[in-house]
């Protein structure tokens, strides 16, 4: 035979010897790193960890979301272990095309273009790591996941090596990436929005809250506010219609795409909403999913606009879902937050139950003025800070609720929770708290129990009456090791090492 | 056949006659024709024709090499004609050695046969099950009943730690056995009753010229040729039906309410209300029965063989349809073939085998996992509802949202369709006397479709409200070029040399497109194109992968005694990178007759002795395509439209796996034949073992087995060392040798014993996983895929229990309190054996807990002969495995909310010593049932009672009889009548009973997955199979 008669490429797939040759390529590298791979944390554990979790929602029956809910979560919990996959298959392939790039790409692709593509994989990387370390604390560190082949077991290094290694890569992306990009691609502002969330979290981990970090929170999340040129999207409740993916207020999204099957895409709505007449045929499977009684007593009457786009109360009637078919006017008190409709009325016919097209936001604007309230009122229990108040009401406006003229941490913190609810966040803002405040985070998931609020509860929408349900769940009371996920079995069980005390990674 | 006639005068006198085979009455030149008592013999001449002188009452011995010598007496005939039956010693079987053949008493290397004479008389469905119990050192085990489906065969034990097929080899064509493929097997388009023998290689010196792949044994088929003569036409086929052997004990109605009565009230939900009085209730639905059911099956091949002294032929066909017990399976087989031979000149031969077959499977039960669902749906759900609509758990029954699996079974389609072509053609020129040259090509070709259809339905609280569609369509298609040279002459009578060069390239590519639509206008419209098609997605793939190889072989034979066996081999393959593609196979046997040395040639007893051994250093390259370099996949973004994301992770510096083998055997046939032995004991060292790594899930790598999108494909690695050592045996009796009563008897044992020897990672240990439960480990010094979890001590029967075992399963370092409220432990609850002392159970508290692998395998095949009767009964089993009965961790689980076994009834009693006393006082509460293994009814016990432990961990050794079949020839006399060449009748029956203390539907579990075999997750068990035959042939003169 011919001497190239053995050399058989793929003939169906591209390999990398063939790939990272231009700028194009190196945005088809990045753009992968959006949607899929997010899959795992997205499918159940976002809501799952971010709302059940803290108490923002509640789900009866799979056992282990109720593990979620009555703080008895195993290291067998399926959540826990493909949240702690989904993580680090993000960095896993971050750190294959970052050192792709840095191997391979030839010298007549742009630096600029090189750089912006880094800059991407590093802001992708942090992100995944960033939730590591404040779902499990002190996590493995991994940079170069060939290593592994050959010494695979590792140990956890210290959180504060681990925020140390996020902020890395996330000034480095800050520095790195375009001030304005393609929507829905990362730009400085996502990087810079990010390290102003991380360095507010940092501030916390050794006990009290350091001022520098504080300080480093308020920069950034400063010139991302006055900076940028983003603006806040004027209507809250199109901030979770399709129609409006990718808006100005958009810092980092997942990038769904519709019509790619299972385990590719964003399948919250039908995981969440309350029936199959509002989502692609199939789905609608949240029928027994609703909001906790202790979220919607910190509602105001007022606050309708977001109550209203996060959760529906029996008889509330939503025009754009199921459109065709007159609406949808809500049976119970359901989720309706992500919940974006049918194939027809999001002018999407490929979509199906495994794919949403709506892009769920991780880091939108709005969270950045918060970041930055919360930086400025640093260790005070209250400010008056008129910077502090100017963004804070700017949010408050647009939700239609009265403007303030003194924050407090408790007023922070609601309005945290009810700007954010349903997008995963109030339980990082608990695990922030925790850092520096074990007692009161210990105390506020406590009070759930204690006053009986941690139930789901039913409206009747000609009394206005809310009663809540009896619940045969039985929760343990949160101690501070609640704030830390236990690591999966199954991994302790391939890396004893995992059970040691942290190592240093720098 | 013999003619005769007494006469009482002694007179020498001229006799004549002819001599011929009884099979097709071909004359027999060169035959010899001998006086008993006296010097005097003859022989026959071209036309089969003697002569010889002899007196009435002489005793005339007719004697032909191969055939069974006969005797005649002399009576006043003058003419004596004689039929010579012939006479099969095993020594001079033909073996096909790969490229070339052997009469088995020159053979050097461990190579077993099986005849199509011992295929038919367990008349298996696919030729993979015909070597099971039949060849030592074999190891073949179904891995589902499906019809059909797959059955893993192991040669010589685990030499790695994935799937190790052998290489299969169908006249020339090398046969890739598909893993993972929905169970199909790609043997199942061959037709057993048209295999003429299958020989399988399995030392390094018998399997080196196959060189790569070749590492885990060759299996090489050979089907049945022409014979010159008159047509023989051929009828053989049998019909029969199907049961599954054994149902699991489950609880009928009246049981489960009054279960679930018992245990609302322990829980403290409410009671529903049609359970109030559970002793007016029926039996319920029993799932089981429900979906398996007697199933038939049919076999019909017709054949058609003769030719004339130039040209040979064999034509075939068989229609064969299998009806699966489980609802929701089936397989139909058409197959036709035609092999033809034909000797063109004195120096050229030409011919080709061709088959075309055409199988049809339904594989809904195992895609649905119907049976798994049967095991788990209640009593109280109906089959169908009075109004007509399929039965389905009650929506307001909290938890229980079960499938209907007999719906399923009947309205998911799954259906599968496939054509096959193997075709092999060759030519042979004879250059001159001892040089040959022979040129093959191969070629295996198939399509493939595969239609499923998934519809709307509701089934009570489980509905589905849209319908779906995917049809896929693959093209798989491998050819070879091989050409051989081969050289043989003899150096009087003292040497033989024979020499073999050649080479050979293959070629296999594959290509696939699917295509999925949902909303389909109605259940009954399932043509792909009557999907909404705004909802169209598809997918497809595309593969190559080349080999190329140079290979030799020399045999060397001195006086009938020695034979000497050199091989090698450089195999080429595109899986490498092109410093690591090309390497070397070699392998040398020796082989000793001794029975032909002075101090053993006068031993009568002894008929044949032969020692030998091996040695052979072979190469594997059992990876993905390209595995030395990263492939990216693409994904879709609303970003980019189409993004590219790593899909598998290359290995740059991956090479081949090598295995050394070494292999001393002892052939004996002993006291006339009656007694013939083999046994062979062997040592295989596999090093550089290649394997898709699988790492902790912070390596977002997973091994190429796993299923998690968007994790990359961790790299194939050589990663460590694994031995295999063993035995085997192999014995053949003729207990009862008369005119009328014959009993032979077979029995094969093997034995084999697995070790890892190295594993180049610091992690050394690997795991394999039942769903995301880690259920083996592997380490260094152990066995591949040894169970690994926690050991129990029963379950805590009272306070004295706890302070005897102290140690409690921990959540977050401290130990869990013992309480009967939410989180804690309880009496009830299972004791986990504290294994390092420490107090508390956790992760390190698990232990090996055994192995899957048998530590012996045996067959046992006992044959009668009672004048025109035959009966066969052939027995096999396995001995020292383990299984893991994944069906139990539910089914035995009282605090589940699915079906439950009759077990569970016996759920741990709780009483109270006082009955005044607290139900939460520790000293106060005892196990009214202490003889129970089923933990106690509480939806909050902390204690991980279901974790992966030795509760269901059972013993896997089995005795099963495989089939008794029992036949009748009718005679000669009779046939001649009816115009018949041969008529015989038979009924069979297969899996006829089992022993074993395996508690599942069958203890006979294979997998393509050492590092997590023997699982039973609701096994398609074998069914028992009763059937009819009948094998006719008829022969126009």
């Amino acid at each position: 035979c011919k001497k190239d008669f053995l050399d058989r490429a793929p003939l169906s797939q591209i390999t990398t010897d063939n790939f990272y040759k231009s700028s194009s390529d190196l945005r088809l590298a990045t753009a992968a790193l959006y949607a899929q791979p997010w899959n795992d944390w997205n499918g159940f554990p976002l809501l799952g960890i971010g709302d059940i979790l803290s108490g923002n929602m509640l789900q009866p029956y799979n056992a282990d979301l109720a593990q979620l809910t009555s703080f008895s979560i195993t290291s067998d919990n399926g959540q826990i272990s493909t949240s702690w996959r989904c993580f680090y298959k993000i960095v896993g392939h971050c750190n294959a095309n970052i050192k792709a790039i840095n191997a391979k790409l030839p010298d007549s692709v742009p630096v600029q273009s090189k750089n912006g593509a880094l800059g991407e994989l590093k802001f992708l990387r942090a992100t995944a790591y960033f939730h590591l370390a404040q779902l499990w604390g002190a996590v493995p560190i991994i940079e170069d996941n060939d290593q592994l082949i050959k010494n695979p077991l590792l140990p956890r290094h210290l959180l504060s090596d681990v925020y140390k290694f996020i902020i890395n890569d996330l000034r480095f992306a800050a520095a790195s990436l375009p001030i304005r990009d393609q929507p829905g691609r990362v730009t400085t502002w996502s990087a810079q929005g990010m390290l102003a969330k991380v360095y507010l979290t940092r501030a916390g981990i050794s006990g009290s809250r350091s001022q520098m970090d504080l300080d480093s929170a308020a920069f950034f999340a400063k010139n991302v506010i006055n900076t940028s040129g983003l603006t806040l999207l004027p209507n809250y409740y199109n901030l979770f219609r399709t129609q409006f993916n990718d808006n100005p207020e958009s810092l980092f999204a997942f990038q769904w795409a519709p019509g790619v099957g299972y385990g590719n895409g964003n399948a919250i709505q039908t995981q969440f909403a309350p029936s199959g007449a509002i989502v692609p045929p199939g789905g609608g499977w949240g029928g027994a999913i609703g909001p906790t009684f202790d979220l919607d007593s910190i509602y105001t009457p007022q606050d309708s606009i977001r109550r209203k786009a996060t959760f529906m109360l029996t008889g509330d009637h939503y025009p754009e879902l199921n459109a065709s078919g007159g609406g949808y006017t809500a049976t119970g008190c359901s989720v309706k937050k992500h919940i974006v409709g049918t194939a027809t009325d999001n002018n999407s016919p490929t979509m199906d139950i495994w794919s949403s097209p709506q892009h769920n936001t991780v880091l939108r604007l709005a969270d950045v003025y918060l970041v930055y309230v919360e930086a400025l009122l640093g260790n005070n229990s209250s400010t008056a800070n008129s910077e502090a108040l100017r963004v804070f009401n700017m949010i408050r406006k647009r939700a239609g609720v009265d403007e303030v003229t003194n924050i407090t941490t408790e007023s922070l913190r609601n309005e945290r929770r009810i700007e954010l609810a349903f997008e995963g966040q109030y339980w990082f803002d608990l695990v922030r708290l925790s850092y520096y405040n074990p007692q009161g985070a210990v105390t506020l998931l406590g009070n759930q129990i204690l006053k009986n609020t941690r139930v789901q509860f039913t409206y009747d929408p000609s009394t206005g009456v809310k009663t809540r349900s009896a619940s045969d769940m039985v929760i343990t009371a949160p101690t501070i090791a609640t704030f830390t996920l236990p690591i999966p079995a199954t991994e302790i069980t391939a890396d004893p090492k995992l059970l040691g005390a942290p190592v240093a990674y720098y | 056949m013999v003619l005769l006639h007494l006469n009482g005068h002694a007179q020498e006198r001229q006799i004549t006659g002819k001599i011929v085979t009884i099979d097709d009455d071909a004359p027999l030149p060169g035959a010899t024709i001998q006086l008993k008592t006296k010097k005097t013999s003859a022989s026959t001449n071209e036309q089969g024709l003697y002569t010889i002188r002899a007196n009435t009452g002489d005793i005339l011995v007719f004697k032909m090499i191969g055939f069974q010598q006969q005797e005649v007496m002399v009576g006043d005939a003058s003419i004596i004609n004689v039929s010579l039956r012939t006479e099969h010693t095993k020594l001079d079987e033909v073996v096909v050695i790969g490229y070339g053949n052997k009469s088995r008493g020159d053979l050097t290397g461990s190579i077993s046969s099986v005849s199509g004479a011992d295929i038919v008389k367990t008349q298996p469905t696919t030729i993979d099950q015909a070597l099971q119990g039949k060849v030592p050192g074999v190891v073949v085990q179904q891995i589902s009943g499906q019809p059909g489906g797959g059955v893993s065969v192991q040669i010589r034990g685990l030499s790695g730690f994935s799937n190790n097929p052998p290489l299969y080899v169908i006249d020339g064509v090398q046969i890739l056995p598909s893993t993972g493929d929905k169970g199909t097997n790609p043997l199942s388009s061959i037709n057993p009753s048209e295999v003429a023998s299958i020989d399988i290689l399995k030392d390094a010196s018998a399997t080196a010229i196959y060189g790569a792949q070749a590492t885990n044994g060759v299996v090489i088929i050979t089907t049945k040729r022409g014979v010159s003569g008159p047509p023989v036409i051929s009828y053989d086929g049998y019909a029969g039906g199907q049961a599954l052997p054994k149902y699991y004990d489950v609880m009928n109605l009246r049981e489960y309410a009054t279960f679930m009565n018992e245990k609302g009230g322990i829980i403290g939900y409410d009671l529903r209300p049609q359970f109030a009085n559970p002793q007016y209730l029926g039996e319920g639905t029993n799932w089981q029965e429900a979906l398996f059911r007697t199933a038939l099956m049919q076999n019909h091949n017709l054949s058609l063989t003769g030719g004339d002294a130039r040209t040979t032929y064999y034509l075939s066909g068989t229609y064969f349809a299998q009806d699966g017990i489980a609802l929701g399976s089936d397989f139909k087989r058409i197959s036709t073939r035609l092999n033809l031979d034909n000797k063109t000149t004195d120096w050229l031969k030409i011919g080709a085998s061709l088959q075309l077959a055409n199988v049809k499977e339904n594989v809904t039960t195992s895609q649905t996992g119907v049976i798994r669902q049967a095991l788990n749906q209640t009593p109280d759900v109906n089959i169908v509802n009075p109004d007509g609509t399929w039965g389905g758990n009650d929506p307001n029954v909290y938890g229980a949202t079960g499938t209907n699996p007999f719906a399923l079974a009947s309205i998911v389609k799954d259906f599968k369709n496939r054509y096959e072509l193997f075709g092999n053609a060759y030519g042979e020129i004879q250059f001159a006397r001892g040089l040959s040259l022979r040129n093959e090509i191969s070629g295996n070709f198939s399509t493939a479709s595969e239609d499923q259809f998934d519809p709307i339905y509701t089934m009570g609280a489980y509905s589905k409200t849209s319908n779906s569609a995917t049809y896929f369509s693959g093209k798989n298609s491998f050819y070879s070029l091989t050409n051989y040279l081969t050289y043989w002459h003899s150096f009087g009578n003292q040497f033989n040399l024979n020499a073999m060069v050649g080479h050979e390239s293959k070629v296999w590519e594959y290509e696939n497109v699917s295509a999925t639509r949902t909303n389909f206008p109605s259940n009954n419209v399932q043509a792909i194109n009557s999907g909404d098609a705004t909802t169209a997605t598809n997918a497809g793939a595309k593969g190559q992968t080349a080999g190329e190889s140079y290979f030799g072989r020399l045999d060397l034979k001195y006086n009938n005694k020695y034979n000497l066996t050199l091989n090698v081999r450089n195999d080429g393959s595109s899986k490498f990178a092109p410093e690591n593609r090309w390497v070397a196979t070699y392998s040398g046997a020796f082989s000793w007759k001794l029975n032909q040395e002075s101090f053993l040639k006068d031993i009568k007893a002894i008929n044949d002795l032969k020692l030998r051994v091996g040695y052979g250093l072979q190469n594997n390259q059992n990876i993905r395509d390209y595995a030395y370099g990263s492939t990216l996949t693409t994904v879709a973004t609303s970003l980019s439209g189409n993004a590219q994301l790593l899909a598998a992770s290359g290995n740059p510096d991956v090479k081949w796996e090598t295995t050394k083998s070494y292999n001393t055997g002892l052939d004996a046939s002993i006291l006339d034949r009656r007694i013939e032995f083999s046994v062979d004991a062997y040592y295989k060292k596999t090093d550089n073992l290649l394997l898709s790594l699988t790492l902790p899930l912070y390596s977002g790598m997973i091994d190429a087995t796993g299923y998690a999108p968007g994790s990359i494909q961790s790299p194939y690695i050589n990663i460590g060392s694994v031995s295999n050592r063993g035995f085997e045996f192999a014995i053949t009796t003729h207990n009862v040798k008369s005119k009328n009563f014959n009993w032979r008897s077979n029995l094969t044992l093997s034995h084999n014993k697995n070790k890892i020897l190295a594993l180049n990672t610091d992690a050394a240990a690997l795991y394999g996983y039942a769903g995301s439960t880690v259920i083996t480990k592997s380490i260094v010094g152990r066995s591949i895929g040894e169970y690994y979890g926690y050991q129990t001590l029963g379950t805590y029967k009272n306070a004295a229990d706890f302070a005897k075992y102290p140690a409690i399963p921990q959540k977050g370092g401290t130990a869990l309190p013992v309480t009967n409220g939410s989180g804690g432990v309880w009496v009830g609850d299972v004791i986990f054996k504290d294994q390092n002392n420490d107090g508390i159970i956790d992760e390190s508290d698990q232990v090996f807990l055994g192995t899957p692998n048998p530590k012996f395998q045996f067959g046992i095949n006992n044959s009668f002969n009672y004048k025109n009767f035959d009966l066969n009964i052939f027995m096999s089993g396995n001995y020292g495995n383990k299984l893991f009965n994944q069906v139990r961790v539910d089914a035995e689980n009282p605090n589940q909310n699915f079906g439950y076994f009759k077990n569970v009834l016996n759920y741990a009693r709780i009483g109270l010593i006082d009955p005044a006393g607290s139900a939460s006082d520790i000293n106060n509460v005892y196990i009214t049932n202490p003889e129970t293994t089923i933990t106690r009814i509480s939806q909050s016990s902390g204690n991980g009672n279901q974790r992966f432990s030795d509760k269901y961990i059972e013993d896997g050794s089995f005795l099963r009889c495989k089939s008794i079949t029992l036949g009748y020839n009718f005679s000669e006399n009779f046939l001649a009548k009816i115009h018949l060449k041969s008529l015989r009748l038979y009924g069979q029956v297969t899996n006829v009973f089992t022993i074993t203390k395996y508690k599942g539907y069958d203890p006979e579990i294979g997998s393509w997955n050492p590092l997590a075999a023997g699982v039973d997750n609701g096994y398609y068990a074998q069914p028992r199979v009763f059937t009819i035959g009948a094998n006719i042939s008829i022969l126009n003169k």
